[in-house]
């Protein structure tokens, strides 16, 4: 099971499967379909004929954030959890051991001698994916 | 028909936005003209399927899903909206980790390290520990990692590249290249014959004007082919005429040494040119040079070859070991920081909304804390959840974890039992005169809904605007429960 809500509302074509028998291509007749149908979010007179403005989340977000909500209302953006207070643990990049030091070099932690020879001989664009996985890389080198 | 004539029960997110609501409905009513829809959530009717007692019942429900993780406190049977939090972590971002950690690990096998792979592993290789740090200390000591290390065979296939020729067939084929190289040799000859003879007899054309006595001319002509003078002239010609000699000489001698039959061919290919040595190089030697590039260009042989040694064993090249990385990739959801997001653990977010409440409620909300999605079927996963509720607690409190039937089918078996017990009844449907008055993001709230917040949408296309209470009247029938995946 899934957060399957998300998925849903954000792409609308996923939900012609709900209905048995409606097909993907517009060859064939759509069963289910209404045929004199046209959905609001085309059309839009900036839009113009072929595209429609389908909104991705980030712009949904940003419209709901400037409707009229009350302090305590419950909306998608209130409800991100809040940031960690605990301090993060540091955990070696190579092998997940607890990590007690870190490689002045390249800045990725170890807990072994044999993981500090193994990154220095690394390659630097492994290197540079390993922060990247921490989220570490920083963009002034 | 152009319609859909039965209603429908639908999932929505958690504090699904109006807007994606509005789109929905809007597809539903007018679209597919369905007569009632009722929308809800899905980890909620998960803990519908599972009650326990009789319902309304309270309890924490975490659900872990593929792209996100709640955790919703349920009060009397319905959601206490304000209160719920999510965590932007599931198993999609899991298995991005997993794939990444493997790939850095083994940069060879770069492109055989697939997200579907990744997510098998997931699923069948991986648990949760209960506690992280002793369980990553247990790792530290080679004996537990040989036993408890997976060893992932990747695909691959014996073929050896480069030739795979018996030796009769490389015979034949030095054979054939030297055939090759004789006719080339053959016609640079006859070529660079034919070139010395013209300038030959050019320079023997001016060297007469000089001797006839047309100075003039000769001068001329001597500007023309870059020369200075009478004996430069002179040395020229005889050089010239000495390589013709010699050229004439070799012509004669390939053509005794040529056995086989020289087929009068086409041209010969270009890329064999540019390794064109000097008329002076032996034949033999050119052969040489030509065999390695030969085997390069060769297409690859199917033939199977029984005499290459193998240098390295290919299987085992092949293969992924994981060790660590079987708890490190379900952890990120416990840890946030693994992947660098600041975001708080389901732990610490678990002791955050608690504590939103007073200590009473707080007691009825651990009681029934229940675990549900997809993400949620590691082994290990409710072990670790109860140790972290016995440190979070007070002091001998009790606490109970349950975990959902089927986590990953639970909540269509919900929204089926919802909508087979509701059918009749009008509680929770949106009609579609709902829909046409009160617009797209009309919610009815029930026990496994949304809270409904009475905000209108400004609308592209018009319609009639009233603003409005949320209100409680319940409206149901005949429903045929499809689950969104």
């Amino acid at each position: 099971q899934s957060a399957g809500g998300e998925a849903t509302n954000e792409n609308k074509f996923l939900n012609t499967d709900s209905s048995t028998g409606s097909v993907e291509t517009t060859i064939k007749p759509l069963p289910f379909k209404d045929p004199n149908f046209i959905h609001s979010g085309i059309g839009g007179a900036a839009a113009g004929k072929k595209n429609r403005t389908w909104k991705n989340l980030k712009q949904i977000l940003a419209s709901e954030r400037a409707l009229p909500w009350q302090l305590n209302d419950p909306s998608y953006f209130n409800i991100d959890a809040p940031p960690s207070f605990k301090p993060a643990k540091k955990y070696s990049d190579i092998s997940g051991l607890p990590a007690n030091y870190t490689d002045p070099q390249s800045k990725l932690r170890f807990s072994t001698i044999e993981e500090f020879a193994y990154i220095r001989m690394l390659p630097s664009d492994v290197v540079t994916g390993y922060l990247a996985l921490r989220k570490a890389t920083s963009i002034v080198s | 028909q152009g319609c859909v004539d039965h209603p429908i029960v639908l999932t929505e997110a958690v504090c699904n936005p109006l807007y994606s609501r509005q789109m929905m409905s809007e597809l539903l009513f007018e679209c597919y003209q369905v007569p009632k829809v009722s929308y809800g959530v899905d980890s909620l009717y998960s803990f519908y399927h599972n009650r326990r007692q009789t319902w309304p019942c309270s309890g924490l429900v975490i659900s872990s899903g593929y792209q996100c993780t709640h955790i919703l406190p349920v009060l009397e049977g319905r959601l206490d909206a304000k209160n719920c939090k999510r965590i932007n972590l599931g198993g999609c971002q899991a298995a991005v980790y997993l794939q990444r950690l493997l790939q850095l690990k083994y940069p060879g096998h770069f492109a055989a390290i697939t997200l579907s792979r990744m997510e098998e592993i997931l699923h069948e290789h991986s648990y949760i520990a209960e506690d992280y740090i002793e369980e990553l200390q247990k790792w530290r000591s080679p004996e537990y990692y040989e036993n408890n290390m997976h060893k992932m065979q990747l695909p691959f296939s014996n073929k050896l590249l480069g030739s795979t020729l018996t030796s009769e067939e490389k015979q034949e084929r030095r054979q054939q290249q030297l055939r090759r190289l004789q006719e080339l040799n053959a016609r640079r000859r006859e070529e660079k014959l034919q070139l010395d003879q013209e300038r030959l007899d050019r320079l023997l054309y001016v060297q007469e004007l000089l001797e006839d006595g047309q100075m003039d001319q000769f001068h001329k002509a001597l500007v023309e082919l870059n020369m200075d003078s009478a004996e430069e002239l002179q040395s020229y010609i005889n050089k010239l005429s000495l390589s013709v000699e010699q050229t004439k000489q070799k012509i004669l001698q390939a053509e005794v040494n040529i056995e086989v039959d020289v087929v009068d061919s086409k041209p010969e290919t270009p890329d064999l040119d540019p390794l064109g040595s000097e008329q002076s190089l032996e034949d033999v030697e050119s052969i040489n040079e030509f065999e390695p590039l030969f085997a390069e260009e060769q297409p690859e042989v199917e033939k199977p070859v029984a005499a290459v040694q193998p240098v390295f064993n290919l299987a085992e090249y092949h293969q992924l070991f994981l060790g660590t990385e079987r708890i490190r990739a379900p952890e990120i959801v416990f840890q946030p920081s693994l992947i660098g997001e600041d975001q708080a653990g389901i732990a610490e977010t678990m002791q955050y909304v608690l504590e939103r409440y007073p200590k009473e409620q707080q007691a009825v909300l651990v009681q029934n804390v229940f675990l549900t999605g997809g993400n949620t079927m590691y082994p290990g996963l409710k072990a670790r959840v109860q140790k972290e509720l016995l440190e979070m607690r007070p002091f001998q409190s009790s606490f109970q974890v349950h975990l959902a039937s089927s986590p990953v089918l639970d909540a269509w078996y919900g929204a089926r039992d919802w909508a087979v017990e509701y059918m009749t009844r009008e509680e929770g449907w949106i009609t579609r005169k709902d829909y046409e008055e009160k617009g797209g993001e009309y919610l009815k709230e029930h026990c496994a809904s949304n809270v409904y917040v009475p905000i209108r949408l400004p609308k592209q296309a018009p319609r009639t605007t009233e603003a409005l209470a949320p209100s409680r009247v319940l409206t149901s029938s005949a429903g045929n429960p499809c689950e969104q995946a």
